[in-house]
């Protein structure tokens, strides 16, 4: 009551620090570990583990104690709302950001080597040092194969989310619910398909077209249902207008809804191209394993990233281990780059634009 | 506009492979034809090994290790070119046989080894590292009948020793694998009843036989871990006390755990060394019945071996090559695996023991260059085993192994300590069995370092000759003197940890900058 | 362009495909009011339409016969095993396939285990850092960290796999072993073969077991759940937010009544996609689990089963007979996977944020 009075003639801060907050939190915080502390001391009580949650629950508790002094309980309830909130973020965060750092530190051993990334494994055996070999041949069978599956799933996938969206019927219905279900393929399965179709049935070798397909079924399903969902969301007020000026379904699929729904696309696409470039199981049938580069895709083995880093980690060589997380740390930053690429290319257009400005040396843009 | 994007990023991509390619690329004979192959995991760090080796005739030999029956299914099929196995066709897996394969095919000795039995044991706070058992007491700690470390049997094996009453967790593949078909091999062999009665409970039909699959019963406290990798880094867990696991010995080298001493037929506890082995390989027999047991091995002179040196879980691995040109398999094909095959059974077979492996004895050897005559298109050649530079027989070709090898020493022998048998404590030297009190346990910080190449008290360094270099937080050891092995150099301690860092905050970098590129982007507008 | 952007920024669009068929019939209805008389109204398309409607729908067709021919191989496979021991299949819990002795029941049981520990621990945290990005993040690292969850969707299994086997293991026995020791009381959480007053007591029973692997593939499925959960609340509608805050709620009482709200069937879609994704993962879970083939559902203690590790672990030494059953269980766990999806879809469907889930 005798707050509404301060904040009268105040804007209404929604967002950002405020310094009884930070104040509140210290407080909170300080009481609940130094009270966790006393309780250790006195009950028969022990772990880390059991240190950290419960000082947790005591903050939380002693943080709402001290907001109620000067909130209402909707004011408590929203203070406390944000703490837990809060946490949650760092807890996921962290967590994940300690998984990639754990990754990289592991690798760490095998990633400072120049040949790491420029060689291949045929000069190095599981008894030579670091200082010879590298994966540059599943670097390039890793791009070779999403390459290839990507040029099979890009056009099949986006025309088959723009049936769905641009023919509603039951059969385009039908062909969505099918979509939906195979997102729920085993990614194994889908490596065992091609292993039983492709090479034991149609002859073709194990090789990188053969892991290409595979990763190809893997992630069709994925990018359509994306695609789809992202389609859904252009507004039909546009492709009405299209449409009532005259042009065709191809001319407004062409024109309008693609071109409206590029940055979802793009990120549909990414994501599904993530996944496959990520997946051990599908190639682990069908690609065949080599220690050499190998650049084509129709003939002999050729490894990607994720089942060079599943058969270096089997090894009982402590390098081949390091090498192992080396390349999960190669893999990761490798998909990072993709990520970025998607983003420049799929968000605003003028960023795009000006990159392009920049790569052909155009003037006149600034 | 968008398409003219779009063409940038294939036209950087391809440069960028371009000059990736051009920076790996490496020049390569023409006249060898590359053949692939597949198969066990148990033999892949060998095969690793020489298709490394090999490169440099400029042979291109590929090697996926997916299993062994993985293997023998592709060769099967003629999806691959050769395959490796720890069993051969035709043989009972769980009940079912496994059919031959239509193509004409020869098996070669591979590569041999001993089963290892690592285990994770302390008593009283130190890791006990002279563990010793008999075959049969070993059958029943794996078929559940055993099931406490304080056991009669296993006290009877080990006098004098105050074993704990702890649990004995075996740890065994959850994948099929070639450790598995080998050790349950030797349980059908040795111990069927034993074997075939765990089999039973486990739900399998029944004689049990050999299996790449270990049964498992739920709540009798097996642990299943996938990959060697997997049973023998559960196993070296500082947390994971009583556990005992079958694992290739050179997985439990590395991670600097012992492993168990087996009694032999002699009537000694011998450890897996390369020249155990090899001993105990002398006795495998190649059966040469036509049938479809053709040229497998008969491994029950191996098991039952007389040499006082002989490790009873010892075999090899077949290489299944095809005898007849058919579909992708043609001469030139041939002519690479052939010289491939002349390689790896001759000079190959030096690295055996730096692998983990013990190399083939003569016997094996030569029957494999008979072998390897087969392969159509193979360049035969009349390889004189003399020039093998093979550790286990000299240049002139006589059995060096049988001679040198040297013999257990007299503690190891089974009744040797008994306390009725031989009651004097005080002649067995500091390896020995005899003290009660800290005989045979080994402080990890200060593993014994007894010199010699078996009588050794403790396991770690029995196999490395020469200094070893153990890492303390993780239990690796490697070996110094061996040749081929030279430690990473460099980038240690805080140029490491900078470099780290730097890593990981070029990593973050990358991740801002579209953000970056996007507020930019805003201020402009 | 911008315009159309800054619409959908705005929630203008329509939100799911009825609202959006609707709107396609009142188009025609005002086509056709728009006539002075009522007239029949014919599509004529001319030729580049009628090749693009042809080649639109050859590509459904080639992907509908793409995924039949998957579904069919499998169920061909599998039929051989499933004609051996027939509805046994569903109640046998045992793996020995070659004796004819093998069911799903207890790896399904135990895929399911999994994918509810990892969906149970990734949820909240996954709401928590969904709403912190989309309602509580300052707007200078609110793009950042967008960026960053999608790229974390992103870390392949393989490094999850190898963060579980090589660290989270290790680290996670004491918890396990004590969170057994304090609500051991409750069913699920006990353990058996473990005696806490018994010194020599190992640490083996708390390893291997399916809480780890949940924890793993919790983390696995985070980014996507939370990603999915961001952008639902994202697009909860200004006007309503503005609404609630002028009437005088707190953030958080907007948060619950307008975004949560609006949110909701994107919450349970998330949900269900996480849970199909924590049922198909293999190789994480392959890398910690240590299988059991009877349906343990004591969590903390040693033993768990998932089919897709199954199918990894075992497909490298089958002979014909284990393929088929392992093609079975791949099937079985296919037809799972599909079932919560439809259920996903049917509730999500009904709510007012379901399409962009």
């Amino acid at each position: 009551m005798a707050n509404t009075e301060i904040v009268e003639e105040q804007k209404r801060q929604l967002h950002g620090l405020r310094i009884r907050d930070m104040l509140t939190t210290l407080t909170a915080a300080t009481a609940a570990i130094s009270a966790t502390g006393f309780m250790f001391a006195v009950a028969p009580l022990n772990g880390a583990l059991s240190f950290v949650l419960l000082s947790y629950v005591l903050f939380v508790a002693f943080y709402a104690l001290i907001t109620a002094l000067d909130e209402d309980r909707e004011g408590v309830k929203d203070r406390v709302a944000s703490v837990i909130v809060r946490s949650a973020a760092v807890v996921i965060f962290s967590a994940l950001v300690f998984i990639v750092v754990f990754t990289i530190t592991r690798g760490f051993e095998a990633l400072p080597y120049l040949n790491f990334f420029v060689e291949d494994m045929s000069l190095a055996g599981p008894l030579d040092p670091l200082t010879t070999g590298g994966i540059i041949h599943s670097i390039i069978g890793s791009l070779i194969q999403i390459a290839i599956a990507l040029a099979i799933t890009i056009p099949l996938g986006l025309i088959t989310a723009v049936f769905l969206n641009e023919m509603p019927g039951k059969y385009s219905r039908f062909v969505r619910t099918m979509v939906e279900a195979m997102t729920a393929l085993p990614s194994i399965v889908a490596g065992l398909f091609i292993y039983a179709t492709a090479i034991l049935i149609l002859g073709v070798q194990k090789s990188g077209f053969a892991a290409a397909l595979a990763i190809s079924v893997m992630m069709l399903p994925i990018m359509i249902r994306a695609s789809d969902v992202v389609l859904r969301i252009v507004p039909s007020t546009l492709k009405e207008a299209s449409l009532g000026l005259g042009a065709g379904s191809w001319r407004t699929a062409w024109m309008v809804t693609l071109p409206t729904a590029r940055s979802g696309l793009t990120t549909a696409i990414i994501l599904a191209t993530a996944r496959g470039i990520g997946e051990t199981s599908p190639v682990l049938l069908t690609s065949g394993f080599t220690a050499s580069l190998n650049l084509d895709p129709t003939n002999g083995p050729m490894v990607s990233l994720p089942l060079a880093i599943f058969q270096f980690v089997k090894s009982p060589e402590p390098t081949m281990i390091a090498r192992g997380f080396g390349t999960a740390a190669v893999l990761m930053l490798l998909v990072l780059i993709l990520f970025i690429l998607a983003r420049v290319l799929g968000s605003d257009v003028k960023i795009s634009k000006r990159l392009a400005g920049l790569l052909k040396f155009r003037r006149g843009d600034k | 506009m968008f398409r003219r994007r779009i063409n940038q990023v294939v036209a950087y991509l391809s440069l960028s492979l371009v000059l990736l390619s051009f920076s790996s690329s490496q020049a390569q004979a023409a006249d060898y034809v590359p053949v692939n192959g597949a198969g066990s995991s148990w033999s892949a760090n060998a095969i690793d090994q020489w298709r490394r080796n090999v490169v440099q005739y400029g042979m291109r030999v590929n090697y996926a290790s997916t299993g062994s029956s993985d293997g023998r299914n592709q060769f099967k099929s003629g999806t691959v070119d050769f395959a490796s196995s720890e069993i051969p066709y035709g043989l009972k897996d769980g009940g079912v046989v496994d059919t031959l394969p239509s193509r004409a095919f020869a098996y070669l000795p591979l590569v041999a080894g001993g089963t290892a039995l690592m285990y994770n044991l302390k008593i009283g706070g130190k890791r006990f590292t002279n563990l010793r058992l008999d075959g049969e007491t070993l059958t029943k700690i794996f078929t559940g009948v055993i099931t406490f470390w304080d056991d009669a049997a296993i006290a009877k094996a080990n006098p004098g020793i105050a074993l704990p009453k702890r649990k004995i967790v075996p740890v065994v593949r959850s994948d099929g694998s070639g450790s598995t078909a080998q050790f349950t091999s030797w349980m059908a062999e040795e111990y069927p009843k034993i074997w075939d009665e765990y089999c039973k409970a486990a739900g399998r039909s029944t004689p049990c036989g050999v299996t790449s699959n270990y049964p498992v019963i739920a709540g009798k406290g097996y642990v299943s871990q996938p990959n060697s990798q997997g049973v023998s880094g559960y196993v070296s867990q500082n947390a994971n006390e009583g556990t005992i696991t079958y694992v290739e010995y050179s997985y439990a080298l590395k991670t600097g755990f012992p492993v168990v001493k087996l009694l032999n037929d002699a009537g000694y506890y011998v450890l897996p060394t390369a020249s155990n082995v090899a001993v105990a390989l002398l006795q495998a027999k190649i059966d040469t019945r036509p049938g479809n047991t053709y040229l497998t091995q008969i491994l029950s002179g191996v098991y039952n071996s007389k040499d006082s040196r002989a490790y009873p879980l010892s075999s090899y691995s077949y290489l299944i090559v095809p005898t007849a040109v058919s579909g992708s398999f043609t001469q030139a094909k041939g002519a690479t695996l052939g010289d491939f095959a002349y390689y790896y059974l001759c000079e190959g077979q030096q690295q055996a023991e730096v692998l983990g492996y013990s190399p083939l004895p003569i016997n094996l050897v030569k029957a494999g260059l008979e072998q390897v005559k087969k392969i159509p298109g193979v360049n035969a050649k009349n390889k004189d085993v003399s020039k093998c530079n093979n550790p286990t027989f000299s240049p002139d070709g006589s059995n060096l192994l049988a001679k040198t090898a040297p013999m257990p020493p007299e503690q190891d022998r089974e009744g040797y300590t008994g306390p009725i048998t031989d009651p004097n404590p005080g002649d067995s030297g500091s390896g020995g069995t005899v003290d009660p009190g800290n005989n045979g346990i080994v402080d990890p910080g200060n593993s014994s370092n007894g010199g010699g190449f078996i009588d050794n008290g403790g396991v770690i360094d029995s196999n490395i000759v020469g200094p070893a270099y153990c890492d303390n937080d993780t239990g690796i050891c490697q070996p110094v003197s061996a040749a081929a092995v030279t430690p990473p150099s460099g980038f240690g301690g805080l140029a490491g940890v900078v470099q780290t860092i730097a890593l990981i905050i070029l990593f973050f970098v990358l991740i801002l900058i579209v953000p970056f590129l996007q507020l930019m982007q805003r201020k402009r507008r | 362009m911008a315009n159309i952007i800054i619409g959908m920024r705005l929630g203008l669009s329509p939100r799911n495909s009825k609202q959006s068929s609707t709107s396609n019939e009142s188009q025609s209805q005002a086509l056709a009011i728009s006539s002075d008389s009522p007239r029949l109204i014919k599509h004529v398309y001319d030729a580049q339409d009628q090749i693009f409607r042809t080649v639109m729908r050859a590509a459904g067709s080639s992907v509908l016969v793409i995924m039949a021919m998957v579904g069919i191989f499998l169920a061909l496979r599998a039929s051989e095993a499933l004609g051996k021991v027939g509805l046994g299949f569903f109640t046998i819990q045992a793996w020995e396939p070659d004796s004819g002795n093998f069911g799903i029941a207890a790896v399904i049981a135990g895929t399911v285990i999994i994918a509810v520990i990892a969906v149970s621990i990734a949820v909240p945290f996954s709401l928590g850092t969904a709403l912190y990005i989309s309602e509580y993040a300052p707007r200078r690292i609110k793009k950042f960290l967008i960026t960053l969850v999608d790229l974390m969707a992103a870390i392949p299994s393989v490094v999850f796999g190898l963060w579980g086997f090589f660290y989270l293991q290790n680290e996670i026995t004491p918890v396990a072993k004590w969170i057994s020791q304090n609500f051991g009381w409750i069913p699920f959480l006990s353990v058996q073969g473990s005696d806490p007053n018994d010194p020599l007591t190992s640490n083996t029973i708390f390893t291997s077991s399916s809480l780890i692997a949940g924890i793993v593939v919790a983390l696995m499925i985070t980014p996507i759940v939370t990603s999915v959960m961001r952008e639902v609340f994202s697009q909860a509608p200004i006007g309503e937010r503005e609404a609630a805050l002028g009437l005088g709620s707190t953030h958080w009482g907007m948060v619950r009544n307008v975004v949560l709200t609006f949110g909701k069937g994107g919450i349970i879609g998330a949900t269900m996609l996480g849970l199909g994704r924590a049922l198909g993962e293999t190789i994480a879970v392959y890398m910690i689990i240590s299988p059991v083939f009877v349906i343990q559902p004591r969590i903390l203690e040693n033993g768990a089963n998932s089919v897709s590790s199954l199918i990894a672990l075992r497909y490298g030494e089958a002979t014909q007979m284990g393929m088929s059953a392992l093609m079975a269980a791949g099937l079985a766990l296919f037809i799972l996977t599909l079932i919560v999806n439809f259920v996903a879809s049917s509730i999500v469907a009904r709510s007012r944020s379901g399409a962009s889930s």
